[in-house]
C-alpha cells in the first residue's frame, strides 16, 4: 500500500521533470551582439589586475593598460598616444645611470563613473605598488622607480633608478583610479576588487559566486558610441574540462580559450564552430637539474639526451602535429627570436657516441650505461592528470631506454609540483614555462637566478652566458638588445642545458561567425581587442 | 537525558582531534597558498616573501594552528586567500546549492531505494530480485565523473533537452530553468547512492523476514501486507542510520558531481580551495564536514531510540 503510494508519487515527479525538459525543447541560443558565452576554466580571485594571479581575460574588457600586446606579442598604445622609446625621445637615459620614462596619456579619456583618467592614476598606482600597505601579485618593476612626475593631468613622468629593458610592459595592467581608492586598504576593497571601475568596453554587471560574471557594455566607450558592439559577455566559470567542451560542443557556451589537443579532432567539424589556432609564448620542454644528477653536469650526456628524442615524432603522434618542435626558450613569436642555433636533430648513433665519449657504458651488459659502477639512471617528474605529458612521458622513457637511459616517470598534482621545482628536489621535469611578453630570460638561465631568486632549475652557471643575458636586460635599444639576446639563445643552444621540446600551440574554438577575433598569445589574454569584435 | 548530554561533550575532545589532525594534513602536503605565484615569472622572491608574511604564514605552525583555533570558535573564520573575503561568507554563500542538490538527490534516490529494496527483498532470488541486484552492482561501480560526462554527452550535446552544467542561465530563468540544470547532477548524485542503499535495504530487510517474529505474526493470520509494513519499520533503522550518514557526506563530499556540473556549491569551493592550498577555506570546509558526520550520527543515535522502544528504555 505504502510502497504503491511511494512509487506513483516517484512516477509522477519523474514525469514532470521530463515533461518541463520536453517543453524547452531547443535550449540554446546563437552568439549574437546580444550575448556572448564564454565557458572560463575558473572562478577569478579578485578583478583587481595588479592583484590576481596569471589570466585577466574578464579584467581586460574593464581596466585598459597604458599599452597592451596585440596578437603577435607587439606593444601597441591602448590609453597612451604612444609607446615610449629612445628614438621618440620619451625614455631619456640620465648621466647618473637612472632612467626617466614619459608617459603621454590620450586626451578625454574618463573613468566609468565619468571622472577622468589622468597621470595622477599613475602616480597613485605606483606608489600604491610601493606601499607597504597593500599586497599586489608583483612588484617587478615598480621596485625600481624612485617617484612619478605629474607636470600636467595627461603626462607622467617615471624616474627609475637604473634602465630597465621591459620599461614599455610597466603599465600593461592600467592604473588604479585615485579618487575610488586614496587612503584605503586596496586588499580589503571588494567593491573595487570585485567590481573595478575602469575605463573600457565593459563593467561588470553581476558577479553570481560560483556560476559566472556577466560584463556590460558601458554607453559612452572612448573609442566611439558605436563601440564595443556586443551587448554583454557572461564568462561561466567551469572547471571541467571535458565539461567546457560538451558546453562548446552543445551550444550553451559561445567561446572556450585553450581548448586541449586532443580535443581538436573531436570539435573541429562542429557547425557553427572554428577552432582558432596560433603559436603561444609557452614552450614545453625538459629540466636538467645539474645540482641534483651529476651525469648531467656533462654537456655531453646534455646534448646526447637531447639527440637520443625524436621530437618530430612525437609532435607528429602524440601532439597530433598541432604543436611545432622548438630549440629554445625564446619563442618564434618574439621580436628576440631566433632560428640560426644549433640543433639536435633525432640521432641514436650521434647520442650513443656523445656518451661513449663521456665514459657512459654498459658494461655489466644490463642494457643501461654505466659509469663507475653507478647507472645513468634519473626520474622525470611531470604532472598527474595531463594525459598529453603522461604520454609524451612515456614516448621519452622508450627513446632514451634504446640509448642505455634509464628514465623513471613519477606523476605529481600541479600544486605541489611547484614547490617541488621550486626547492630543486627533482632530477629532471617535463613541464613548461609561460614566457614573459617581454623576452627577458635572465630569470631561467642566470646563475645567481636559481631558486629562490629565479627559475634556473636547470641549475646552469655560465659565466659568459651570465654577461650576455644581464647586458641585454640593461640595453633599452631594442636593435642593440637583440644582438645579445640573439647571442644568448646561440650560447644555450651550444651548452643545451634543457631539453626543448615544443611550442605550446594555443587552440581557442570561437564562433565562426565572429569577426575581429585575432587571439593574443600573452597573459592579456584574447579579449585584448573585444571592443572590435562583432556577430550577427 | 544525561546519556545524550554525555554523548555531546564526548563530541568536543573528537573534533579538537579532528582539527589538529587536518591542520597537520593540509600542512604537509606539498606546495602551499604561494605555489601558485610561481607561475608567474614576474612575481620576484621579495614579492613571495611579503606574500608569506601578509598571509602569517611566516609564524611558526602550533601558533597557527592556535590563532586559528581561537578564531574559529569565536566564529572568526578568517579570510580566504585567494579572494581575501571572509571565509564565512565564501562557505554561506554556497551553502544553499548544496542544500539544493543533496535534498534532490536523496529525495529520488530514496524514491528508487524504498521500492526497489522491498521488491527484492520480498522476492528474494526471483528475476525482478536478480536484476535489481544486478543493476546495484552497475550503480556501485559506475564512476561519478565518468557517468556524469556520458550524461551531459546524450542529454546536453547529443539531444540538446537539458543544460550540460551550471545551476541557473541568464535566458530563461524561473522555476523551470533551476528545475532542467538541476536533473543531471541530481540524478548522478542519485543513482550512486540509491544503488548502495537499495542492496543495505534488501539485506536489512530481509534479515528482519526471517525472524522469528514475522513467522509468529503470519502464524496468527496477519494479513501479508501488514507482515511487510512491521518489517519494513524495523528494517528501517539500520537503513536510517546509513541514509543519514551519507547525506552527511554528501553535503561536503558531492566533490566529483559538482566539479563535473560546475555547480556552484560547497563542493566546488573546495577542489578550488584544494588546488590552491587555501588553508582557512579548507580548515573550514573539512571542521565543517566533521561536525556535520558527528552531528549526523549522533541525530541517528537519537533516532533509533525514538524509532525503537527497545533502546529508548
Amino acid at each position: 500500500m505504502w510502497m504503491h503510494k511511494v512509487s506513483r508519487v516517484g512516477a509522477l515527479v519523474m514525469g514532470a521533470l521530463l515533461l518541463s525538459c520536453a517543453k524547452e525543447g531547443a535550449r540554446t541560443s546563437g552568439p549574437s551582439n546580444e550575448l556572448l558565452v564564454v565557458g572560463y576554466d575558473r572562478e577569478p580571485d579578485t578583478l583587481n589586475r595588479f592583484s590576481t594571479h596569471i589570466l585577466e581575460d574578464v579584467q581586460t574588457c574593464v581596466i585598459e593598460g597604458l599599452v597592451t600586446n596585440d596578437e603577435q606579442m607587439r606593444v601597441v598604445p591602448l590609453l597612451a598616444e604612444r609607446v615610449p622609446t629612445l628614438e621618440n625621445g620619451d625614455v631619456v637615459l640620465r648621466p647618473d645611470g637612472g632612467m626617466d620614462v614619459t608617459w603621454k596619456i590620450r586626451p578625454g579619456i574618463k573613468w566609468h563613473d565619468g571622472v577622468p583618467f589622468t597621470s595622477a592614476d599613475v602616480k597613485f598606482t605606483v606608489d600604491a605598488i610601493n606601499s607597504p600597505d597593500y599586497n599586489p601579485e608583483s612588484t617587478d618593476g615598480f621596485d625600481r622607480i624612485t617617484s612619478v612626475d605629474t607636470p600636467d593631468s595627461l603626462t607622467a613622468v617615471v624616474h627609475y633608478k637604473e634602465p630597465y629593458a621591459p620599461y614599455e610592459l610597466q603599465f600593461v595592467r592600467g592604473a588604479l583610479p585615485k579618487h575610488l581608492l586614496a587612503g584605503r586598504n586596496i586588499d580589503q576593497a571588494q567593491d573595487y576588487n570585485r567590481k573595478p571601475l575602469g575605463t573600457g568596453p565593459y563593467r561588470v554587471a553581476e558577479w553570481k559566486t560560483g556560476e559566472y560574471i556577466l560584463l556590460e557594455r558601458v554607453p559612452d566607450y572612448w573609442r566611439g558610441a558605436e563601440y564595443p558592439r556586443i551587448k554583454r559577455i557572461q564568462f561561466k566559470f567551469i572547471p571541467n574540462t571535458t565539461t567546457r567542451v560538451n558546453q562548446l560542443a552543445s551550444g550553451e557556451a559561445h567561446i572556450v580559450a585553450l581548448v586541449p589537443w586532443d580535443q581538436y579532432r573531436r570539435l573541429k567539424d562542429t557547425p557553427g564552430l572554428k577552432i582558432h589556432q596560433m603559436m603561444g609564448n609557452s614552450y614545453e620542454h625538459i629540466t636538467l637539474n645539474q645540482r641534483r644528477v651529476v651525469a648531467f653536469q656533462d654537456v655531453r650526456v646534455r646534448r646526447a639526451l637531447t639527440h637520443a628524442i625524436d621530437r618530430e615524432l612525437i609532435a607528429r603522434t602524440i601532439l597530433d602535429s598541432l604543436a611545432p618542435v622548438i630549440h629554445g626558450p625564446i619563442q618564434p613569436l618574439s621580436w628576440a627570436f631566433t632560428d640560426s642555433v644549433r640543433t639536435y636533430p633525432f640521432d641514436k648513433a650521434a647520442a650513443a657516441s656523445l656518451l661513449d665519449e663521456a665514459g657512459w657504458k654498459d658494461s655489466n651488459g644490463d642494457g643501461i650505461r654505466d659509469r663507475d659502477g653507478k647507472p645513468l639512471s634519473f626520474t622525470l617528474l611531470t604532472q598527474a592528470g595531463f594525459a598529453i605529458r603522461e604520454s609524451v612521458s612515456q614516448a621519452v622513457q622508450r627513446m632514451l631506454k634504446d640509448v642505455g637511459v634509464d628514465m623513471k616517470v613519477q606523476l605529481v598534482d600541479g600544486t605541489s609540483i611547484s614547490s617541488l621545482w621550486f626547492e630543486g628536489n627533482f632530477d629532471a621535469m617535463l613541464h613548461w614555462w609561460h614566457m614573459p611578453a617581454d623576452p627577458e630570460i635572465t630569470l631561467f638561465f642566470a646563475s645567481d637566478r636559481t631558486p629562490p631568486a629565479g627559475r634556473n632549475i636547470n641549475y646552469v652557471n655560465d659565466a659568459a652566458l651570465d654577461r650576455v643575458m644581464y647586458a641585454s636586460d640593461r640595453e633599452i635599444d631594442q636593435t642593440k638588445r637583440r644582438k645579445l639576446l640573439v647571442e644568448a639563445q646561440q650560447l644555450l643552444a651550444e651548452l643545451a642545458p634543457e631539453i626543448p621540446l615544443y611550442n605550446v600551440t594555443r587552440l581557442d574554438g570561437v564562433p565562426s561567425t565572429l569577426k575581429g577575433f585575432k587571439g593574443n598569445p600573452t597573459n592579456t589574454g584574447v579579449f585584448w581587442n573585444v571592443w572590435e569584435w562583432e556577430l550577427p | 537525558m544525561t546519556a545524550t548530554l554525555r554523548r555531546i561533550l564526548q563530541a568536543v575532545p573528537l573534533l579538537l582531534l579532528i582539527s589538529i589532525l587536518v591542520f597537520a594534513l593540509i600542512h604537509l602536503a606539498p606546495g602551499g597558498p604561494l605555489a601558485i605565484y610561481l607561475e608567474n615569472p614576474n612575481v620576484t622572491p621579495a614579492d613571495l616573501e611579503r606574500l608569506r608574511r601578509s598571509l602569517g604564514l611566516d609564524r611558526p605552525l602550533p601558533v597557527q594552528y592556535l590563532s586559528w583555533l581561537a578564531g574559529f570558535v569565536t566564529g572568526d573564520w578568517g579570510f580566504s586567500f585567494s579572494d581575501g573575503r571572509p571565509v564565512m561568507t565564501r562557505i554561506l554563500e554556497r551553502l544553499p546549492a548544496t542544500l539544493e542538490l543533496v535534498t534532490a538527490s536523496l529525495v529520488v534516490a530514496l524514491l528508487i531505494t524504498l521500492p526497489t529494496g522491498v521488491i527484492a527483498a520480498v522476492r528474494r532470488r526471483s528475476a525482478v530480485d536478480r536484476a535489481i541486484v544486478t543493476l546495484t552492482v552497475a550503480g556501485i561501480s559506475l564512476p561519478a565523473f565518468w557517468f556524469g560526462l556520458l550524461l551531459q554527452l546524450v542529454f546536453a550535446v547529443w539531444l540538446g533537452w537539458l543544460p550540460s552544467s551550471g545551476r541557473t542561465s541568464l535566458l530563461s530563468s524561473g522555476f523551470g530553468d533551476r528545475l532542467q540544470h538541476l536533473v543531471l547532477p541530481a540524478t548522478v548524485l542519485a543513482l550512486l547512492h540509491a544503488a548502495a542503499w537499495t542492496r543495505y535495504l534488501r539485506s536489512a530487510m530481509g534479515q528482519v523476514l526471517s525472524q522469528r517474529f514475522v513467522l509468529a505474526a503470519r502464524g496468527r493470520g496477519l494479513p501479508e501486507r501488514r507482515v511487510r509494513y512491521h518489517a519494513l519499520r524495523n528494517a528501517l533503522l539500520p537503513f536510517a542510520t546509513v541514509v543519514l550518514l551519507d547525506a552527511a557526506i554528501m553535503v561536503s563530499g558531492a566533490v566529483v558531481t559538482e566539479s563535473v556540473f560546475a555547480w556552484p556549491g560547497l563542493g566546488g569551493l573546495f577542489t578550488e580551495a584544494l588546488a590552491r592550498r587555501d588553508y582557512t577555506v579548507l580548515m573550514a570546509f573539512l571542521m565543517l564536514s566533521s561536525t556535520a558526520v558527528v552531528v549526523l550520527n549522533l541525530v541517528a543515535d537519537l533516532s533509533y531510540r525514538l524509532l525503537d522502544p527497545r533502546v529508548r528504555s
